[in-house]
């Protein structure tokens, strides 16, 4: 539980700092200052200034914000498209169970990232296509998941017994079965959120994610590459966040597995 | 086991089948195409009509399908619209690059890997096994090029062992892959840390099985107790290495944007921006190509390894 506790006040200062970074911070971390360019490691520049002279600390809090929530929602998202397929199919199947598992499998046998790629390519880069992009990249796996779950409890005991009391198909599937694999997935979820946090700094590394000016964990960090050997600080400073982020992300899955794992 | 192995390939086939129409749509779904990129935004809408009709763009969505699959059954795919020369000698260009530094990545994460994992799991709480946890911790908490940051800083800047960015001039050979090492090891960070925690957790579950407790009753030494526990551990390992492997391709993507290397992720970024269809489709097929197939070679080799997968069920 300590784990769980660790990673929730993890995630919170994580939220409040990047949240409060804007109207409390003392630096606009867009307006570029030329008398300030590449200024060093400091009590007033944490991490240094950019080569726009840019607060590269205040930069580095924007752009939490930024990936925090480009991370969530495509968990969200992915969560939600490979879920709900995931049940439906397991509770009409027939046709419909073969051709969306069939696809899903397709899906599958890219490797992440380049189907990712491919994705945020043709969408057309930007933060919103960049989550759709990780949205759908990631479903497959809840598809699977879901799938297999609802298949195995809609077997079990306790839906033969509701549905021998006359309860609906949707009713068995959703207010029965549902409720109890449920758990599992936020585990799963909450280890994608970790992962989608990586995933974004990739994509906005590669110039493909979330577009400048905005920043984000990933786009500061590949500004920073450009003046590495200069200012060091700006490359390590955004890292340690961002792990920090998904370290959370982490230990609250963690946290809950365990959690689950003692009650199941 | 034979049957198995059929149905395997038959359901390859019709998977690469799909995979092939996807990469197919996905490309030409791209926001604008090769003659508007390179006619740029002064180009008259006839001249660019023109270069599409000269650049085979000009054909129906289903004569380029149709074009498409039959020159792939062929083993041709295409020319590249840029470099006006086969996708293949393209690609065999970059490939190289790309290989060279995916083994040395998966040879580095192998053997650092399972060492650590082994060495972690026969002795649970001990240096090792904190180490490891460590390890795959941090590693496993940021993305690979961050790591790439750190090794440039230390080990390029400050001890100046190795240069900074990319091959030297004369391009790839036996005395410049050394070039390599630092975006290889940057590669291998979080695939030997997953591969670390996973063989920790199978050497801990085989350490409570019956035949260890017997083996250490009947007095074996640790050392052959230990090769004991690694033979039953490390089939279980091999379809993580498969998706490693498969996934280092994609993983250099943005290690070769890091360190400035020619390799095929550079051609795929290069062949997305420039529209050039048959480019980013070829590079796409062979990474799902070497992704499927090395998967579908783990799932016989786990079957060679561990008799116990092959009862019939």
């Amino acid at each position: 539980m300590t784990r769980t506790r660790v990673g929730l006040v993890l995630f919170a200062a994580m939220v409040l700092a990047t949240i409060f970074a804007g109207p409390l911070g003392r630096y606009d971390p867009l307006k570029p200052d030329y008398t300030a360019r590449y200024a060093p490691v400091s009590a007033a520049h944490p991490l240094g200034t950019d080569g726009l002279g840019r607060d590269v600390f205040a930069r580095s809090l924007a752009g939490g914000r930024v990936s925090l929530v480009v991370a969530l929602s495509a968990t969200a998202l992915t969560m939600l498209l490979g879920c709900s397929l995931g049940v439906l199919a397991a509770g009409v199947g027939g046709a419909t169970d073969t051709v969306l598992a069939r696809f899903f499998d397709a899906l599958l046998a890219f490797p992440g990232f380049l189907l990712i790629l491919l994705a945020v390519a043709v969408l057309g880069g930007g933060s919103a296509q960049t989550v759709m992009a990780m949205g759908i990249a990631g479903s497959p796996l809840y598809f699977r998941l879901a799938r297999s779950f609802a298949r195995s409890e809609l077997r079990s005991e306790y839906v033969t017994a509701a549905r021998a009391l006359g309860a609906s198909h949707s009713r068995q599937m959703l207010r029965h079965a549902v409720p109890n694999f449920a758990g599992s997935l936020l585990v799963q979820g909450a280890s994608t959120a970790a992962a989608f946090l990586l995933v974004e700094a990739s994509l906005s590394y590669l110039g493909l994610g979330v577009p400048l000016p905005t920043p984000s964990w990933g786009n500061v960090l590949q500004d920073a590459r450009s003046f590495l050997t200069r200012q060091p600080w700006a490359a390590v400073g955004p890292g340690l966040f961002l792990a920090a982020a998904s370290l959370s992300f982490q230990f609250i899955s963690d946290g809950l597995r365990e959690h689950l794992d003692r009650r199941g | 086991m034979t049957r198995y192995l059929f149905g395997q390939v038959f359901s390859l086939v019709l998977t690469l089948w799909v995979v092939l129409t996807l990469v197919f749509l996905a490309v030409r779904a791209l926001p604008g195409d090769a003659a508007t990129i390179m006619g740029g935004i002064d180009s008259s809408a006839a001249s660019i009509a023109e270069m599409r009709q000269a650049l085979g763009l000009a054909a129906t969505l289903g004569e380029q399908y149709i074009g498409f699959l039959g020159d792939l059954v062929k083993g041709d795919m295409g020319d590249s619209i840029r470099e006006r020369r086969p996708v293949s000698a393209v690609l065999l260009d970059r490939v190289p690059v790309t290989l060279t530094l995916a083994a040395m990545a998966f040879v580095i994460s192998l053997v650092f890997g399972l060492g650590l994992g082994l060495l972690a799991g026969l002795r649970p709480g001990g240096f090792f096994d904190k180490l490891t946890t460590g390890f795959a911790t941090v590693a496993l908490s940021l993305p690979e090029f961050w790591f790439g940051f750190i090794l440039i800083l230390v080990f390029a800047v400050q001890l100046g062992w190795f240069p900074v960015l990319g091959l030297p001039p004369t391009g790839l050979s036996l005395r410049s892959s050394w070039h390599l090492l630092l975006p290889a090891v940057t590669l291998a960070i979080p695939r030997a840390a997953q591969l670390a925690r996973l063989g920790r957790a199978r050497v801990l579950e085989e350490r409570s099985s019956d035949y260890v407790r017997t083996a250490r009753s009947k007095g074996l030494s640790a050392g052959s107790v230990g090769r004991h526990i690694a033979s039953n551990a490390l089939p279980g390992v091999v379809p993580l290495l498969a998706l490693e492997l498969g996934g280092l391709l994609t993983g250099t993507i943005v290690v070769e944007q890091v360190f400035g290397l020619p390799g095929l992720g550079a051609t795929l970024l290069g062949g997305i921006s420039a529209r050039d269809y048959p480019v980013v489709q070829g590079v796409t097929i062979l990474a799902v190509a070497i992704y499927v197939g090395v998967n579908w070679l783990a799932d016989v080799t786990q079957l060679v390894a561990d008799p116990r997968l092959r009862a019939p069920t």
